[in-house]
C-alpha cells in the first residue's frame, strides 16, 4: 500500500497530468524560470567577457605584469629523451637516430647562413641593451648571432650523430628565457657545470663545454619577448661525454653557475639546475 | 510473616545481608547509556563524513600506486589523506565534545548525597545507607523525609506524603495501616519511594527495593517510550543525504567524462575524489554544532539548560505547549487571594514581591479576621529567618496554614509574639470528620479573664455553628439575608477556583468559664455553637507574575499552550482564564449551555473556543474525539490527569502534526517528556527520572523562560539557514574549478588541500559569526515553522546559493584566475588545454604568451582563485548582514555588527593561507562582489515590495 502510494507521487512529481506539473511545475512556471536563468547567465556572461576584456586591456605586450614566480631560471637538455633519461645502443642506429634528429632540428635555425641573415654581430661580454625612449617603443628589436659553429664538436656539423654514434654524445643545454633577466653581474657571465651523482661520480669520465667554460655570454641579454624580440637566439652550451663509462646507468645533474641567479632551494628540483640520467649500450 | 520480619524488632542483620545479596541495593539503576565508544563512533561514521573516509581512501590508493610507479608529486596525496582524515576525526571529536559536555550538566545535577534511612534491625534504631535497604526491613519515616522504598505502612500518626511527584495529586495524602483499596496506588497504607513525608510519623515495612519500586517501574517504562528523532536531525539529515547523493551524482558523471574523455583510471578516480571533497561542506557539521551550542550557552544564562544541543531548534518549531500548572504557571505556593469580611470581597495582593495593592484594613471586622486566622494556626516559621522577606521563608505546616500564616505576619506583624500575647490553653487539630480546626486562647490583655475561642474551617461547617455576624465590628445576628450573602460570596470564591475557609470566634463566659477551666480536647467541653462568623478567606496557588506575558507571546508566535494539570477542573480553568490560556470571552460548551440555557447537548461545540477536560472524562474518550477536541476548541485545559493520560494527550498533538513541548516535574511524568519532540524538566521541583528524560531543564520552574527558548530556539533556524545558505554557496566556487580542468584543461585552479583549508580553516569564523545575528523583531510573531513544509534547505536556498550566487562567485572565480595567468604570463586562450603539459614534470621549459619559459613549482600561482573566493565571500557576507527576511523595513539594520565579525576572521584567514604570496589579485573580483550586493539587494527589494509574487516565490529562501 504504502509503496503504491509513494510510486504514484514520485509519478505524480516528474508528470502531473491532473495540474499538468512536469516535476513540480507547470509550463509557464518552468518557462519563467529558464528565462530568468537565461537571463541572469547572459548577464554574468557579459560580465565576464567584460572584465576579461578589460583585463586584457591592461595587460603590456611585451612584458607581463608580474614575474615574481621567475627569480631562479630553470634549465632544459636536448635531446629530452623519454622523461628525461637518454638511453641508447651503439650497435643499433634506431636507438640514436631520433636523437640526432631531435638536435638537427634543434640547431637548424642556429645555422651560421642564417644567424647572419636575420641577426647581427654583437659586442661580446656586456648586455645587448636595446632601450625604449619612454613611449617610443625601440621595435622590432635586434638580436645577436649564436652561430652554430659555436658549439664546435656538438655543431653536428662535422660529427653527423653528435658523437652518439661513437658512444660520446654531446647534451645541449638552454637557460629558460625570462624577459628582462641580466644573468651575471659585474661583466661575470654565467656559466654551466655538470657532474655526476655522488655514486656515479667516477664513472662520468672527462667532460667538455662549448663554448669554452660553458658559459652564456652577456650579450644574448636582456631578452625583449617573443613579440618584440623576434629572431632571439637563445644561447646555448653543449657538453660531451669523452669517455664515459659505458653499460650503466648514470646520474648527470647540470647547474647554473651565476653570481646574480640565487641557486634553488633543495626542495625545488628544477630551480637553476637539471638532472637527467644517461645510459649508452655497447652490447647487442 | 511474609517477608520474615518482626514488627517490633524488624530484620536480623544477617538475613538483610542475605537478601540484599538476593536483591542488590535500593537505588534506580540509571538507564542504560550508549557506551562512550559507540558514541564516539557515530561521530565518525556520519553521512558526510563517510563520503570524506572515501576520499581517503581513494586518496591512499592513489598515493599507493603513484608511489611504486615512482611518480613526482605523489606525496601530495598522502598529505590530503592525512588532511582529510585528520578533518573527519577532528570534528568527531568536537562533536563528541559538545555531546559529553551537555551529558555532564545532568550528571551535576543528580544528588550526590546518599540518602540516609532508619532502619529498624535486630530491635535496635539504626540510621543506615537508604541504597542497604532490603524488602522487610522496618523502617521509621518522620516529616521532611523522603520515603527509601516502597513501604507498606504498619503504624502511623498523622502522617501525610506528597504523591505529586508520582500521581501529579498536589494535596497531601495521610497514610494509615488500613488497606482500603486494591490498587496499590489508591490505598492508603503503602508510602512510595522517592515520595516525601510532609508531616507526622510512621513505620512500615519495605516490600519494593529499587526498581522493583512503582518509580522503578515508571523510570523503566520511560526508557522503553522510543526517543524521537528532534527535527533538527531530521532537517540536517536530510541535507546531508542530498549533499551526500549529488557530491556521489558529481563525481560518478565527471568521472565517467574523464574515462571518456581518455584519462587514465587513477586520474579519474582522483577526479572523483576531488569533486567529492569539493562538493562536501566539510565545515557545515561543525559549524551547526558551534550555532547550536552557541545558543545552548545563551539559553544557560537564561535559566534553561539544554541537554540535548539539537532540542534548541525543537523548540523554535514548537506549535504546541503542554504545560503543566503547578509550579510553571504558577508560583507553586499557597497564597491568601481574597477576603470576605463587611459583607464586602477584597482582593489581597498574590505578587511574588509584595507590589500589589492591598485592600482596606481600616475595619474593626478586618482585626478580628486576622485574629482569627493569626492564632488558629499551627504553622510556624523556621527560625533564623528573619533576614528573608517573608513569602520567601520557610514555614512548617500545611499548604493553607502557610499561606495563612505568611497573610497575617505581612499584615500585622510578627505572628509568633502575637501568638505568645494569646496564650493557647487547649486546640482541636483539624480532621476530616469535623472539617474544623479551633483553638482556645487567653487574651492579651491581662485585666481581662475571658477566654478567646478562634475556629476555622469549611465555610459551610463554620456558618452552621454561628448565631451573629461581625460587620464592620459590630455582632449582628446572623439572618437569611446575611447567610444569602455569605452563600453569595462563597460561590464567587469557590468559582475562582480558590479554595475558602471560614472564619469564626467566640469570647467564652467569663463565668462559665473561669481561669483554670480544664479544656479537654476530645470531649470538647465548651462552647462551640453560637459562634460569631467573621469571615470568608480564600487562597489559591497564583500564577508567576511574568506567565500572562508569556503565555500572550506564545499565542501571537502561534503557539498553543495546553494546562494539563492533575488539580481540580475549577481551579484549573481559573489559573487558565487569569494567565491567558483561556482568554477573556471564551466561552467552554457547559458557560454557552448556561448563557442560552439549553442542554450540553444542543450546543454546537465549534462555538466553543475553550474546553475544560478532566480526566475522567478523558478516560471514556476515544483518541479520535480527543484530536477532534484538541483540533475544534484553541483554547484547551485539562484537568485531574493522570500521568498515562499526559502521555495520550502528546500523542494526540503528535497525530495532528504539532510539534509539542511538554513540561513535567514527576517522576510519572517522564514517559511523557520522553514521547514529546521536547521534554522540559523543572530544575526546582523536577525529580530525577523527569530530569532523564527531558531534553531541556529549566533552573527557574519559570514557564516564561519556554519562551525566550522558543525565540531562541527560532533565531537559529533562521541563523543556520543563513549560515548553510554561506557553506553551499561556497560550494559551487569550489567545484567549478574542477570542472573547467578536466573539461577544457587548464592548469588547476584550486587544489584540495586548499579547498580543505578554505571550508575548515578560514570560513568556519564567517559562518559561525551568522550564529550571533541578531532576531528579526517579528521572529515571534509568525506562525511556527511547519516542519514537512518549511525546510531547512529548500529548493530556493539550494537555488539561490548554487545557480545564482555560487555563479556568481564562480565567474568572479574564473576572472581573477585568468587575470592571474595572464598578468604573470599566460593568456587565457594559451591556458585552455594546457593542462597536460602543465603538468608535465619533464617539461621545464614550457612557454608562456611572451616566449617566457617556465619551470614546473610556478604551479603554484593557480591557487589564486582561493583569495578571491575568500574575497567575494567576504562581500556576500558583508551582505549577509542584511539577509533579513520579508519585512525588514529598517535598512539601519544592516548594522555593522555582523560586517565586522564576518570581517576579522578574513584577516585571520590571510596570515593563515600567506604562504601564497596573492596580494596583487585581491582586488581583481571587487566588480563581482559589488554584484553580488547589488543583485542581492534587488532581490530582497523585490521579495519585500511584492509579497507573493513569483518573484518572492522563487528567490525567497
Amino acid at each position: 500500500m504504502a509503496k503504491d502510494a509513494e510510486k504514484s507521487t514520485w509519478k505524480d512529481f516528474i508528470w502531473n497530468s491532473r495540474t499538468r506539473e512536469f516535476c513540480g511545475r507547470t509550463g509557464s512556471s518552468w518557462g519563467l524560470i529558464l528565462l530568468f536563468y537565461l537571463v541572469f547567465y547572459i548577464f554574468l556572461a557579459g560580465m565576464f567577457c567584460l572584465t576579461m576584456y578589460v583585463m586584457l586591456q591592461t595587460l603590456d605586450d611585451h612584458k607581463p605584469t608580474w614575474q615574481d614566480r621567475l627569480g631562479t631560471p630553470g634549465m632544459m637538455i636536448r635531446p629530452r629523451g623519454k622523461a628525461m633519461e637518454i638511453a641508447y645502443n651503439t650497435t643499433n642506429t634506431e636507438t640514436w637516430d631520433m636523437y640526432i634528429k631531435t638536435l638537427d632540428n634543434f640547431l637548424s635555425p642556429y645555422n651560421n647562413s642564417l644567424q647572419a641573415e636575420k641577426n647581427e654581430e654583437c659586442i661580446p661580454d656586456q648586455y645587448f641593451v636595446q632601450a625604449d625612449s619612454g613611449d617610443v617603443k625601440n621595435n622590432p628589436k635586434r638580436s645577436c648571432q649564436f652561430n652554430r659553429t659555436f658549439l664546435e664538436k656538438c655543431s653536428g656539423l662535422d660529427d653527423h650523430t653528435y658523437g652518439y654514434q661513437a658512444g660520446k654524445p654531446c647534451i645541449i643545454i638552454k637557460l629558460n628565457r625570462v624577459i628582462g633577466m641580466l644573468p651575471g653581474k659585474d661583466g661575470q657571465a654565467p656559466f654551466v657545470t655538470c657532474g655526476a651523482k655522488k655514486e656515479d661520480s667516477d664513472k662520468i669520465g672527462e667532460v667538455e663545454y662549448y663554448p669554452e667554460n660553458g658559459t652564456f655570454n652577456l650579450m644574448y641579454y636582456p631578452y625583449y619577448g617573443k613579440k618584440a624580440q623576434v629572431n632571439y637566439s637563445q644561447p646555448l652550451v653543449a657538453i660531451k661525454f669523452l669517455n664515459i663509462t659505458l653499460n650503466e646507468d648514470i646520474n648527470i645533474e647540470c647547474r647554473i653557475i651565476s653570481n646574480n641567479i640565487p641557486p634553488g632551494t633543495v626542495r625545488d628540483k628544477f630551480a637553476g639546475k637539471v638532472s637527467f640520467k644517461l645510459r649508452i649500450n655497447t652490447k647487442g | 510473616m511474609r517477608y520474615t520480619t518482626s514488627v517490633t524488632k524488624g530484620l536480623t542483620s544477617s538475613k538483610a545481608e542475605e537478601v540484599l545479596e538476593r536483591d542488590g541495593p535500593n537505588e534506580l539503576l540509571p538507564p542504560k547509556g550508549t557506551p562512550e565508544y559507540v558514541k564516539f563512533a557515530r561521530q565518525l561514521a556520519g553521512g558526510l563524513q563517510c563520503l570524506m573516509w572515501v576520499a581517503a581512501v581513494i586518496c591512499f590508493i592513489a598515493f599507493g600506486i603513484e608511489f611504486s610507479r615512482g611518480t613526482l608529486g605523489c606525496f601530495d596525496d598522502l598529505y590530503l589523506a592525512i588532511t582529510l582524515i585528520t578533518v573527519v576525526v577532528v570534528t568527531g571529536c568536537f562533536g563528541y565534545y559538545q555531546e559529553f559536555k551537555s551529558t555532564n550538566i545532568i550528571a551535576s545535577f543528580k544528588n550526590l548525597v546518599p540518602q540516609q534511612a532508619l532502619v529498624i534491625r535486630d530491635g535496635q534504631k539504626n540510621q543506615i545507607n537508604a541504597m542497604d535497604l532490603v524488602v522487610g526491613d522496618l523502617v521509621e519515616i518522620k516529616g521532611g523525609d523522603r520515603v527509601p522504598a516502597d513501604i507498606r505502612i504498619i503504624f502511623a500518626q498523622g502522617c501525610k506524603v506528597d504523591n505529586s511527584s508520582l500521581t501529579g495529586e498536589s494535596e497531601p495524602q495521610s497514610k494509615t495501616p488500613e488497606c482500603t483499596h486494591e490498587n496499590p496506588l489508591e490505598t492508603k497504607n503503602i508510602a512510595f519511594f522517592s515520595t516525601t513525608c510532609l508531616e507526622g510519623v510512621a513505620t512500615g515495612t519495605v516490600i519494593n527495593t529499587g526498581d522493583r519500586t512503582i518509580i522503578g517501574r515508571i523510570a523503566s517504562l520511560a526508557s522503553g517510550v522510543g526517543n524521537e528523532k528532534t527535527p533538527i536531525a531530521i532537517e540536517i539529515e536530510h541535507f546531508v543525504d542530498i549533499i551526500a547523493g549529488l557530491a556521489i551524482f558529481f563525481g560518478f558523471t565527471f568521472f565517467v567524462v574523464a574515462m571518456f574523455i581518455g584519462y587514465a583510471f587513477l586520474e579519474a578516480m582522483i577526479f572523483f575524489m576531488a569533486i567529492v571533497v569539493a562538493y562536501v561542506p566539510e565545515g557545515l557539521l561543525a559549524t551547526v554544532t558551534v550555532c547550536l551550542s552557541l545558543t545552548a550557552k545563551r539559553l544557560a544564562r537564561k535559566n534553561c539548560v539544554v541537554k540535548n544541543l539539537e532540542a534548541v531548534e525543537t523548540l523554535g518549531s514548537t506549535s504546541v505547549i503542554c504545560s503543566d500548572k503547578t509550579g510553571t504557571l504558577t508560583q507553586n505556593r499557597m497564597t491568601v487571594a481574597h477576603l470576605w469580611f463587611d459583607n464586602v470581597i477584597h482582593a489581597a495582593d498574590t505578587t511574588e514581591d509584595q507590589s500589589g495593592q492591598s485592600f482596606d484594613q481600616s475595619s474593626e471586622t478586618w482585626r478580628s479576621l486576622a485574629r482569627v486566622a493569626g492564632l488558629c494556626n499551627r504553622a510556624i516559621f523556621k527560625p533564623n529567618q528573619e533576614s528573608l522577606p517573608i513569602p520567601r521563608r520557610i514555614v512548617v505546616g500545611d499548604a493553607s496554614e502557610t499561606a495563612l500564616l505568611k497573610f497575617t505576619e505581612l499584615a500585622i506583624g510578627n505572628m509568633m509574639e502575637y501568638r505568645e500575647r494569646f496564650k493557647k490553653v487547649v486546640e482541636v487539630p483539624f480532621n476530616s470528620t469535623n472539617k474544623f480546626q479551633l483553638s482556645v486562647h487567653e487574651l492579651e490583655d491581662p485585666m481581662d479573664l475571658r477566654y478567646l475561642l478562634v475556629m476555622k474551617g469549611a465555610p459551610e461547617r463554620i456558618l452552621e455553628r454561628c448565631s451573629t455576624i461581625l460587620i464592620k465590628g459590630q455582632e449582628m445576628p446572623l439572618d437569611e439575608q446575611w447567610r444569602e450573602s455569605f452563600q453569595t460570596a462563597y460561590m464567587d470564591l469557590g468559582s475562582l477556583g480558590e479554595r475558602v475557609l471560614g472564619f469564626c470566634h467566640i469570647y467564652l463566659n467569663e463565668n462559665e468559664f473561669p481561669r483554670g477551666y480544664k479544656f479537654d480536647s476530645d470531649e470538647m467541653n465548651f462552647t462551640t455553637s453560637g459562634l460569631c462568623f467573621a469571615g470568608l478567606i480564600s487562597m489559591i496557588d497564583p500564577p508567576r507574575a511574568t506567565v500572562p506575558d508569556a503565555v500572550m507571546k506564545c499565542r501571537t508566535a502561534g503557539i498553543r499552550v495546553v494546562m494539563v494539570t492533575g488539580d481540580h477542573p475549577i481551579t484549573a480553568r481559573a489559573i487558565a482564564a487569569n494567565v491567558g490560556i483561556i482568554t477573556e470571552g471564551s466561552e467552554t460548551v457547559e458557560d454557552i449551555a448556561t448563557r442560552k440555557r439549553i442542554p450540553v447537548e444542543q450546543v454546537n461545540r465549534r462555538d466553543a473556543r475553550a474546553c475544560v477536560i478532566s480526566g475522567g472524562q478523558l478516560k471514556d474518550m476515544s483518541s479520535e474525539e480527543l484530536d477532534e477536541a484538541l483540533r475544534s476548541h484553541p483554547e484547551m485545559v485539562f484537568a485531574r490527569t493522570s500521568p498515562q493520560q499526559k502521555l495520550i494527550i502528546v500523542e494526540s498533538c503528535q497525530r495532528l502534526g504539532s510539534i509539542v513541548a511538554v513540561t513535567g516535574d514527576g517522576v510519572n511524568d517522564s514517559p511523557a517528556l520522553k514521547k514529546a519532540d521536547i521534554g522540559i524538566a523543572m530544575g526546582i521541583a523536577g525529580s530525577d527520572a523527569a530530569k532523564n528524560a527531558a531534553d531541556m531543564i529549566l533552573l527557574d520552574d519559570n514557564f516564561a523562560s519556554i519562551v525566550t527558548g522558543v525565540e531562541q530556539g527560532r533565531l537559529i533556524f533562521d541563523n543556520l539557514k543563513k549560515s548553510i545558505a554561506y557553506t553551499l554557496t561556497k560550494n559551487i566556487p569550489e567545484l567549478t574549478p574542477y570542472l573547467i580542468y578536466i573539461t577544457v584543461s587548464v592548469p588547476l585552479p584550486l587544489g584540495c588541500i586548499t579547498i580543505l583549508m578554505i571550508e575548515l580553516a578560514t570560513d568556519i569564523f564567517p559562518s559561525v559569526s551568522l550564529a550571533y545575528e541578531k532576531a528579526e523583531s517579528d521572529i515571534m510573531h509568525l506562525k511556527p515553522r511547519n516542519p514537512r513544509k518549511d525546510r531547512l534547505v529548500n529548493e530556493s536556498l539550494a537555488a539561490y546559493s548554487y545557480f545564482q550566487i555560487g555563479a556568481i562567485q564562480s565567474f568572479a572565480g574564473f576572472t581573477d584566475y585568468f587575470t592571474a595567468m595572464a598578468q604573470e604570463g599566460w593568456y587565457p586562450l594559451l591556458c585552455v588545454g594546457l593542462r597536460s603539459h602543465w603538468e608535465d614534470v619533464h617539461l621545464q621549459d614550457l612557454q608562456d604568451s611572451y616566449g617566457q619559459e617556465w619551470w614546473v613549482s610556478v604551479i603554484e600561482i593557480c591557487q589564486i582563485a582561493d583569495v578571491l573566493i575568500r574575497k567575494t565571500r567576504r562581500l556576500s557576507i558583508f551582505q549577509q548582514g542584511f539577509f533579513r527576511s520579508v519585512d525588514v523595513d529598517s535598512m539601519e539594520q544592516m548594522s555593522l555588527t555582523p560586517y565586522i565579525q564576518s570581517y576579522t576572521p578574513c584577516y585571520v584567514s590571510l596570515t593563515i593561507l600567506h604562504v601564497f604570496p596573492l596580494g596583487q589579485w585581491w582586488f581583481v573580483p571587487i566588480p563581482y562582489g559589488i554584484l553580488i550586493f547589488v543583485y542581492d539587494e534587488i532581490r530582497k527589494l523585490g521579495v519585500r515590495r511584492h509579497p507573493g509574487s513569483w518573484w518572492d516565490q522563487e528567490l525567497y529562501y
